[in-house]
């Protein structure tokens, strides 16, 4: 089974984030972008798939300017994919039609029976390119897909879906395009041999195509969401529990201690 | 041409151990310390990774890295808990006579089985009468037919409570001197082996050290590192090798409090402003990053020079040396920008001290450093 994961750089959430001096979009000035979010749950769904279907490939794409894009390529390398593409554009895109659309003309040449993407993005969440990729492909398309499986007498995969309000199960045969909200399992970590392994790995580098850019939505002011004030509230059962939140949340967001 | 950049490769090898460190690390630091627990899921986790056995040539098993890849790593475990880096590096010194003296037999046979799982392993050379004077050590090796048989007792071991091999120097006659030290490979299903109580430690308490006693240990002639009389050779040299990356872990520990410092300064206000704004203040947060920042330029330096395929000696004593004493200093600045909540257990800054005390000691203590570090100077002058 080919399977496809797109893939998108973000900005590691623990580096310094402010606008650009234009206050237009996020200044990239010392930012590290990273793997991050359901992106990860996607490459793990990805690859726990190639181990339960014997034959598969997982094939990482990513669209956007380099080094970004390619460095989480990378990482996608280091965790275990069998091949990279850099769907390379000159500047940073989020616009989620202009992303669907480059991707969508690399994959359309290169049919796979299975695109993951991560139900949304980590930095600006809008949660398009699944279903636009499905309609620029002319393929079901689903997005918050958790527990997704595959199996083999029936040739179908089995997922669900989890809103707010319902659980849907759902069955359905290749060829899909699927916006994943959690693999099953918490993505794996690189291991060290293997990222430097990664390092060394041909990342294929493809240009978007031309017009990918066009009708592409403008924004007009970023700002950094105001740092919240006034009290918080930790929910717990037990005291144990309550100290061990309010630890991680002194150490992770407060950074009061390393 | 000199450049301080890192590659590409370095930037993801600090950037894995970076997110290991505080994701997995950190979290549970404070506990283990309080506890003494030995976390040993946290171990098997870094040695899955690939951060265990650092030294080891990828052909056995190992990551393979060079020293100077091996001290960005430990530095940024240390910055987490020191404690716990010391149980992860335990297996690079006591695989590290392996390394140098083994036979390619030996290797073989004692590295791919003890790399292809989690396991740790513990360098036996310090003894309850002297850990400096290594030449004096006074446990026995007995010739008995093809095997050798292991009387006397080590202390202070890392890792013994736990380790699944043990590299022992032994002597087959005090008198001798170092000329009859001699080094052996003993796996811990020995009989007579038996590693001793937990020790209560100051610091470094995610790390487990105990006393290792070898009564009549039969150990064959083939699991003998080297020949008889190699050992104290063996010893000095695995220390030229594995002295480095304490510089390296004590920078970590120096890092650690700086950040620490400069946080809690900002945020801290008397007299109407932030700690920060009163020059007793930046002055000690200067200090403190001159300080870090020779620490790291000198065990990169050591490590540098030692991957060249120099010895560097006089280059890892002074970064070690340096590097401890500075930790010690910085933490305890640290401690003191955070006034009295840095002497209470609930803030992070006492642990950065007691863990950078045992940076002065093991290892070579500072003093013995500086007697090494003369003595390599004045080899110059002479
Ligand atoms: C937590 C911990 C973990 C350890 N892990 C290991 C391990 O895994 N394996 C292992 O083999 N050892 C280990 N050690 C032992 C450590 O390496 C020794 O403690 C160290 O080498 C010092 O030896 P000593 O304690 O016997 O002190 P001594 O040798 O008795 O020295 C006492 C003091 O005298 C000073 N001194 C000694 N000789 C001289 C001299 N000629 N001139 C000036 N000053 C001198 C020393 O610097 C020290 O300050 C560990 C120690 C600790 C505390």
């Amino acid at each position: 089974m080919e399977i496809a994961v797109c893939v998108k750089p973000v900005p590691d959430p623990d580096t310094r984030l402010r606008a650009s001096p234009d206050q237009r979009t996020l200044d990239p000035e010392g930012v590290k972008y990273v793997l991050a979010g359901y992106d990860e749950s996607a490459v793990e769904q990805g690859l726990l798939l190639r181990e339960q279907i014997p034959g598969s490939a997982v094939r990482a794409f990513a669209f956007g300017p380099a080094p970004r894009a390619p460095e989480i390529l990378r990482s996608c390398l280091a965790l275990g994919c069998d091949s990279a593409t850099h769907v390379a554009a000159n500047e940073p895109v989020d616009d989620p039609l202009v992303v669907a659309a480059a991707l969508g003309t690399v994959l359309g040449s290169r049919p796979a029976d299975l695109i993951l993407v991560g139900k949304q993005a980590l930095d600006d969440e809008e949660g398009l390119v699944a279903p636009a990729l499905g309609a620029l492909l002319d393929r079901p398309s689903f997005s918050s897909v958790t527990d997704l499986r595959w199996s083999p007498d029936r040739a179908r995969f089995s997922f669900r879906r989890s809103t707010e309000v319902e659980v849907e199960r759902w069955e359905a045969p290749p060829p899909l395009v699927l916006g994943l909200q959690q693999a099953w399992n918490d993505p794996r970590t690189a291991k060290l041999p293997n990222v430097l392994k990664a390092r060394r790995m041909p990342i294929e580098s493809v240009p978007a195509a031309p017009g990918a850019a066009a009708g592409r939505s403008v924004p007009l002011r970023f700002d950094l969401p105001a740092p919240r004030a006034g009290a918080r509230m930790i929910e717990y059962s037990t005291p144990a529990e309550a100290a061990e939140r309010l630890v991680r949340i002194l150490r992770e967001e407060a950074k009061v201690f390393p | 041409m000199v450049d301080f950049s890192l590659t590409p490769d370095q930037e993801s090898l600090r950037e894995l151990a970076r997110k290991f460190a505080r994701s997995e690390m950190a979290p549970r630091a404070a506990e283990v310390d309080r506890t003494g627990r030995f976390p040993e899921e946290i171990y098997r986790k870094a040695w899955e990774l690939g951060l265990m056995n650092l030294n080891v040539p990828a052909e056995f098993g190992g990551t393979g890295l060079g020293l100077f890849d091996q001290c960005l790593i430990v530095e940024e475990l240390a910055y987490a808990c020191a404690g716990m880096t010391t149980s992860i590096i335990a297996n690079c010194l006591a695989l590290e006579p392996i390394l140098l003296g083994a036979t390619p037999e030996q290797k073989e046979r004692w590295l791919r089985p003890f790399c292809a799982d989690y396991h740790l392993a513990s360098f036996c050379l310090t003894e309850p009468s002297g850990g400096s004077d290594a030449a004096a050590l006074k446990t026995r090796a007995r010739r008995s037919g093809d095997d050798y048989l292991l009387t006397g007792e080590k202390c202070f071991i890392t890792n013994a409570p736990h380790a699944a091999l043990f590299t022992v120097f032994a002597t087959l006659d005090p008198a001798l001197r170092h000329k009859g030290i001699t080094a052996f490979v003993v796996p811990r299903d020995a009989v007579g082996l038996v590693p001793g109580r937990e020790e209560e430690k100051m610091g470094h308490r995610a790390s487990a050290t105990s006393t290792v006693r070898f009564d009549e240990v039969r150990v064959p002639a083939a699991d003998r590192l080297g020949a008889e009389g190699e050992g104290f050779s063996l010893a000095m040299r695995t220390l030229d090798q594995t002295r480095t990356p304490i510089g390296a872990m004590a920078t970590g520990i120096s890092q650690a409090a700086l950040d620490l410092a400069a946080r809690y300064a900002l945020q801290r206000t008397t007299f109407g402003k932030p700690i920060a704004e009163h020059q007793a203040i930046q002055a000690k947060l200067a200090t403190m990053a001159q300080q870090l920042t020779a620490s790291r330029l000198l065990t990169w330096l050591a490590a540098w020079t030692i991957d060249g395929g120099a010895r560097g000696t006089l280059e890892s004593s002074i970064a070690k040396c340096f590097s401890s004493d500075a930790a010690l200093r910085v933490a305890d600045e640290a401690i003191q920008t955070f006034g009295g909540y840095g002497y209470m257990k609930e803030y992070p800054v006492e642990k950065l001290l007691r863990d950078a005390k045992l940076t002065q000691i093991y290892e070579g203590a500072n003093e013995i450093q500086r007697i090494v570090t003369a003595r390599e100077l004045l080899k110059r002058y002479a």
